[in-house]
């Protein structure tokens, strides 16, 4: 299987993903937002067709439409501070709406449908550039921003408090969650990309563990989740972004029931 | 070390003002406890302190940048947030450029917390979980610590020590404390001074003062059986040092708990 150069530019890209979408994922899941990570897939096929249609790299125009979709989300949170759904709804009319008139008109240079449901064939090498590139750069944001990023999840007065500038750290955020959308889509697609952002969080999240331990796990649940899943929808000839998804779900049913027997173990133990 | 100089502030950047013409000074080793009923403006003036919000008119001037916060906590702040006190204590330490790794050690010896290092936030008391923001809050050394209703959801044994905790770190290390209160059992106990908000201004005064003005209230509303204490929304605004003097309202202080005082 590692012989055809598909399969390795597959591979190489699940491990991006595996690094980069639970790192995202985290910080989103903890600030209860995930479902922007949802949006901000859907969002992406509308950078995608812009691609196309001006015969630019597809991820470099997801990259660029989602970040200013990420923008958007945060400048609106001004006006709509209680309502994130009502935000969320806005930008996925904006996004969904150009992807459908974009499609619909006719004039798109290549089929974008291989978006929706991900692809191990479609990897080329201007891709792994491009997905390289913006991995080292949103894990060095990262590492820089830790701590800010923490505290803003865990209490955004006392990292103001603290002197972080929570706003501007906000839009940096959003560009690294387009980055790691943009990483995504290919492999996984754009209909289940979320998947990736938020289940290996669920599951590490049930390990009950510090943050440092759960983030790890998610990255370890995260690779678990792509390796099988590619090689699932190698062997079984299927959209590798569906079987990565039911992978996930199972990973974290596993992890459910395990805990559950380990909770009746002790019961009975102390009984 | 902060003053607060003829503050006014709406949410709707016009009158009515939610603070009208509210002045206020913090010296260092002061313990002010802020007091006054639900609405009155108590948690606004806080967040115009911190720097959340800005005055309409007015300024307030900080002389130490070294302050700190523990902000209001309810049940579920850290449900289900995975994160050790251990993390939680480091990650502010970084934030705050502190390079001394001992610093941890140091505040979770002062609040008494150094067992619970390696325990996940989520799984600590009320009271446990209040001490670490308390720990938290003494990373660097601080001039002055903010705190907004310290002992909400946390049970008496447990607002006890955090309260007498916040007495020690200001009799002791001089840490000034500015806390809004809706405990005045505790405020009075363990205050230098009380800063009543009513009606958009505030009035400083000893805890002493405030306990004889409440019972002189509450025996002249008892006698008279009069209602112009339960009910301030048709007076005209008092001026600063009438505040204090007339202004609260019986239901915001039971007799019971000054007696208890």
């Amino acid at each position: 299987m590692f012989n055809y150069d598909f399969m390795q530019n597959a591979f190489f890209v699940a491990i991006c993903i595996s690094l980069i979408c639970p790192c995202i994922g985290i910080f989103m899941v903890l600030r209860r937002s995930s479902m922007i990570g949802d949006t901000m897939s859907h969002a992406s096929l509308a950078g995608i067709t812009l691609g196309l249609l001006t015969n630019t790299n597809p991820i470099i125009g997801a990259f660029l439409f989602t970040a200013l979709c990420g923008a958007l989300i945060e400048f609106l949170r001004k006006y709509f501070s209680h309502h994130l759904d009502l935000i969320l709804t806005i930008i996925l009319s904006l996004s969904i709406g150009t992807a459908i008139t974009l499609i619909s008109s006719g004039h798109l240079k290549a089929n974008a449908n291989v978006f929706l449901f991900g692809s191990i064939l479609t990897v080329n090498a201007t891709d792994m550039i491009s997905i390289a590139a913006l991995t080292v750069l949103s894990i060095l944001t990262l590492y820089f921003l830790y701590n800010s990023l923490l505290y803003i999840a865990y209490d955004e007065e006392a990292a103001r408090v603290a002197g972080v500038k929570v706003d501007l750290i906000n839009y940096i955020f959003a560009i690294l969650m387009a980055a790691a959308v943009s990483i995504s889509i290919k492999i996984v697609g754009v209909l289940v990309l979320s998947a990736m952002i938020a289940l290996p969080v669920a599951s590490a999240l049930q390990l009950e563990k510090g943050f440092r331990t759960t983030l790890l796990c998610s990255i370890g649940f995260s690779l678990l989740s792509m390796v099988i899943g590619l090689f699932g929808s190698y062997y079984l000839n299927v959209a590798p972004g569906g079987f990565v998804s039911l992978t996930s779900v199972g990973i974290l049913l596993v992890v459910l029931v395990i805990k559950n027997i380990r909770i009746i173990m002790s019961r009975l133990r102390v009984r | 070390m902060l003053t607060v100089d003829h503050v006014y502030f709406s949410y709707h950047n016009e009158p009515p003002y939610i603070l009208n013409d509210m002045n206020l000074t913090v010296h260092r080793g002061d313990y002010i406890s802020i007091v006054g009923d639900n609405g009155c403006g108590k948690s606004t003036l806080l967040r115009l302190i911190l720097g959340f919000l800005t005055p309409i008119k007015g300024h307030i001037t900080k002389s130490t940048h070294n302050l700190r916060y523990v902000s209001q906590k309810n049940d579920f702040s850290h449900a289900g947030f995975p994160i050790t006190v251990q993390e939680i204590l480091d990650s502010y330490r970084k934030l705050l450029h502190i390079k001394d790794k001992n610093e941890v050690d140091r505040v979770l010896a002062l609040t008494n917390m150094a067992d619970y290092k390696n325990r996940l936030i989520s799984k600590l008391s009320g009271g446990q979980a209040q001490r670490i923001s308390i720990a938290r809050a003494l990373i660097g050394e601080p001039d002055l610590i903010i705190l907004d209703e310290p002992s909400t959801g946390i049970d008496r044994k447990s607002q006890e020590s955090i309260y007498s905790l916040l007495k020690e770190l200001n009799i002791k290390y001089g840490i000034a404390i500015l806390s809004v209160e809706h405990n005045l059992e505790m405020a009075i106990a363990n205050s230098t001074s009380i800063y009543h908000i009513a009606n958009g201004q505030g009035h400083l005064c000893s805890p002493e003062q405030y306990v004889k003005e409440i019972m002189h209230r509450s025996n002249s509303a008892e006698h008279t059986n009069c209602s112009c204490f339960t009910d301030v929304s048709d007076r005209t605004t008092p001026g600063p040092n009438e505040v204090c003097q007339n202004s609260t309202p019986t239901s915001a202080v039971s007799t019971k708990e000054v007696h208890h005082v």
